[in-house]
């Protein structure tokens, strides 16, 4: 293959990389700290584009121009109000649900989550429609070859990945991610440590959310359209990734993003009809699972007496 | 008993669902001393723990720390009080390396300082950890786990460290060596409140004890006179009469 179509294809792959992980890692830490599967978390990454979007319109209507100001305000407002939303969530559902059969949570989170597509569709202006998402990265290119590097490309990738690296360093060397870490392994023990588990677990969908709201937005700027339904691939795309990384393990759900993004773009290069590169996608996934039912990286715990 | 209380369990009733396992429960662990908890599997020693700990509230009674209510304090702040508890199968996190743990047990502490200083206190006990501060604790072996286990329980700096079933499923070795590090913690002016089947051991650096059989204290005194009481003998090998 012409190497710079295959530098193409690789850009294109990382962007999505990069978006699935952000929301694979959520389902991972949801399920570390409570072993619930949060099925409404897809319509939170979706839910986080349109506040983004409203306070684009917000600020649209006040007459302020600049996209570094538009930019910040998006994601501010709408990693917030995710993160907001993500720990009402656990506080009101999810966490009265803990007596109750698995089955429970997940039936509750997947209405959650029609609850919060229908409420866009009804109440966002014109919602049931594909809204355009405003361009605010540059949109200039250099071209090298074949290849064309478009920098708004490269600032998704670069900023999902150093979104991805802080979120890493604080799981694994702040206080709060310690004990994020403790409930997760151990969640009585780590009460008996003096650490204060519904705290936890409300930080826990916080932070979950928040990124889902950063993959929401980048879907949005990279393909400069958002609508109400497309929550529903990313949560199921979201959800595989963690899956076959390896449920509970952060670095398995980042690993998983990339290989779902990979076995896409792979599809999508060996099949003419573009359709087919979630039927090959979703197939080799299936695989994986059954070559590895605990993931790439099983959390499992080697226990030795 | 007029010995100045730690912790003091008045009239404690506690249970799962239906039933009742500890059913009206006094007892005192003395401010300095070992306080020993005996009693056979079922007893409901466990469950007593986890009542002082607040993991399974009290239905009735009350639980007094240094005086102070804590029958319906949770978790997490009747820790922060001063209790630390070395739990029953060590509990090591396994996914964390050992210093990792040692940090998570001096959680409520927030001074960096402090937690260096009480890092190298207990690496001073344990001279084996020094060199697998990077080891993840799950690959490390009954024993080790056991010393981390303690080692984290004294992270916490308590003033009351609660150890439940220091014996349990280790080599003799260990456990003497265990029994050793108990008596030597509580020589550094921490009260203790041990829970254990091994009698003999237990009696031996316990100041005082308890003997708990169907969810009732069958027996209590000091260590010399628990040795020579026929309830002890009864409730680990069932009645005679």
């Amino acid at each position: 293959m012409d190497p710079g179509l295959l530098g193409q294809y690789l850009l294109n792959g990382l962007v999505l990389g990069v978006i699935y992980a952000m929301v694979a890692v959520g389902f991972t830490l949801f399920f570390g700290v409570l072993d619930v599967i949060k099925f409404s978390h897809g319509d939170v990454v979706m839910a986080g584009a349109f506040v983004g979007l409203a306070a684009y319109a917000g600020l649209e209507h006040l007459g302020l121009h600049s996209p570094l100001l538009a930019l910040a305000l998006i994601v501010t407002a709408a990693t917030a109000a995710m993160a907001l939303f993500g720990a009402a969530a656990a506080r009101y559902l999810v966490l009265p649900l803990r007596g109750a059969p698995p089955l429970n949570t997940l039936l509750a989170t997947l209405m959650l989550g029609l609850a919060l597509r229908e409420a866009v569709r009804l109440f966002y202006p014109n919602g049931s429609n594909p809204k355009p998402f405003p361009r605010l990265l540059p949109v200039e290119a250099i071209d090298i070859g074949n290849f064309t590097l478009r920098y708004d490309s490269a600032i998704i990738v670069l900023g999902g990945l150093a979104a991805i690296f802080a979120l890493h360093i604080f799981i694994t060397r702040s206080r709060l991610g310690l004990a994020i870490r403790a409930v997760a392994q151990d969640a009585e023990t780590a009460r008996v440590m003096g650490i204060d588990f519904r705290a936890v677990v409300l930080a826990t969908f916080a932070l979950g959310s928040a990124l889902a709201a950063l993959a929401g937005v980048a879907n949005g700027l990279y393909y400069s359209e958002v609508n109400f339904s497309m929550g529903l691939l990313l949560g199921v795309i979201g959800f595989s990734c963690a899956v076959v990384g390896g449920l509970g393990s952060v670095l398995g759900a980042i690993l998983g993003g990339f290989l779902f993004a990979a076995l896409q773009t792979a599809g999508a290069v060996w099949f003419a009809v573009p359709a087919y590169k979630d039927v090959f996608a979703f197939a080799a996934v299936i695989l994986v699972m059954a070559w590895k039912p605990t993931g790439l990286i099983s959390e499992t715990p080697a226990e030795r007496v | 008993m007029s010995t100045d209380a730690q912790l003091a369990l008045e009239d404690v009733v506690v249970g799962y669902d239906q039933a009742d396992v500890l059913t009206g429960v006094s007892m005192r662990a003395a401010r300095g001393e070992i306080t020993c908890l005996l009693g056979a599997n079922g007893a409901g020693k466990t469950t007593l723990i986890r009542a002082v700990l607040g993991l399974t509230p009290a239905r009735r009674g009350r639980l007094l720390f240094e005086g102070r209510d804590i029958t319906r304090l949770p978790t997490h702040e009747i820790v922060r009080l001063g209790i630390a508890c070395i739990p029953e199968g060590r509990r090591v996190f396994p996914r964390m390396t050992v210093e990792e743990n040692l940090r998570a047990g001096a959680y409520v502490e927030r001074n960096s300082a402090a937690i260096a200083r009480r890092l190298t206190e207990v690496m001073d006990v344990f001279p084996q950890l020094r060199s697998r501060v990077r080891q993840l604790a799950g690959t490390m072996s009954g024993g080790e786990q056991a010393m981390l286990s303690i080692g984290r329980g004294l992270m916490g700096a308590p003033r009351l460290l609660i150890v439940d079933e220091p014996s349990l499923g280790l080599s003799p070795l260990y456990v003497k060596e265990n029994f050793a590090v108990i008596r030597r913690i509580n020589e550094t002016g921490v009260s203790v409140l041990l829970v254990e089947q091994n009698v003999r051991q237990t009696l031996a650096i316990a100041h005082r004890g308890y003997v708990l059989a169907q969810g009732r204290i069958a027996a209590a005194g000091d260590a010399a006179t628990l040795q020579q009481a026929p309830q002890v003998r009864d409730a680990y090998f069932g009645q005679a009469h």
